[in-house]
């Protein structure tokens, strides 16, 4: 069924792809080491909070579910774009999938307009700066 | 440590990276304030699992916070999200 003309092709293929799944599940390894260091560091301060330590299995264990919770969440997201036929995910997405609580759903509201306020003032603040310089090089006589 | 759990929070490059991990096609992108926002669920997530497993081990008038106690909560979490 191979050709000759794709052998080539195809023995570099199979050099490529173990490598190529290798660094898959090496990057997967970064991230969950990466939600590992965060939820540890969060649970310690909640922990502390109380006077009350989370042990490393309880840690590992909410890191774990914290992991797995992103693959529904992910999938969600994308599932919600393609829906409005977009190919990026958008605020108004991960407020669908906040859909389910309602102080959840209140929260995240909060969140997203803290979030499109900051970023009118950065546009604000650009603004001025430009303004500024523009009237500065005016002066300059 | 003493930072409050409010400062601490997940990295908007590693949020970005896992969610992209997971999606089905290769095309599908996310947004810097999707990003933004992500994390924040995260955050929440994460502190609603301790918390609640606090909770459940007081209740249970335990000093040690044990893997029972987050087992028990574990339902309900996922449920609420």
């Amino acid at each position: 069924m191979l050709s000759t003309t794709s052998c080539l092709a195809n023995v570099n293929c199979r050099e490529k792809m173990p490598t190529a799944m290798d660094e898959e599940e090496r990057k997967l390894q970064r991230l969950k080491a990466a939600v590992h260091y965060t939820v540890g560091r969060l649970c310690q301060s909640i922990g502390e909070d109380h006077q009350k330590e989370f042990s490393r299995q309880v840690i590992a264990a909410i890191a774990e579910t914290t992991f797995r919770q992103c693959d529904i969440f992910a999938k969600d997201l994308e599932a919600f774009a393609r829906h409005a036929k977009r190919s990026t995910v958008s605020v108004e997405d991960v407020k669908l999938t906040a859909r389910r609580s309602t102080a959840l759903s209140n929260f995240i509201q909060r969140k997203s307009e803290e979030i499109a306020s900051a970023n009118q003032e950065q546009r604000d603040t650009r603004k001025k700066i430009a303004g500024k310089r523009k009237n500065k090089d005016t002066e300059m006589v | 440590m003493a930072e409050s759990s409010a400062e601490i929070t997940f990295k908007n490059e590693t949020v970005s990276k896992l969610l992209s991990s997971f999606f089905k096609e290769e095309k599908t992108k996310v947004g810097a304030d999707a990003v933004i926002l992500m994390a924040e669920m995260l955050h929440v997530f994460v502190q609603e699992a301790a918390q609640r497993t606090i909770k459940q081990a007081e209740a249970e008038d335990c000093d040690r916070l044990d893997i029972e106690h987050f087992e028990k909560i574990l339902p309900q979490l996922l449920l609420d999200f």
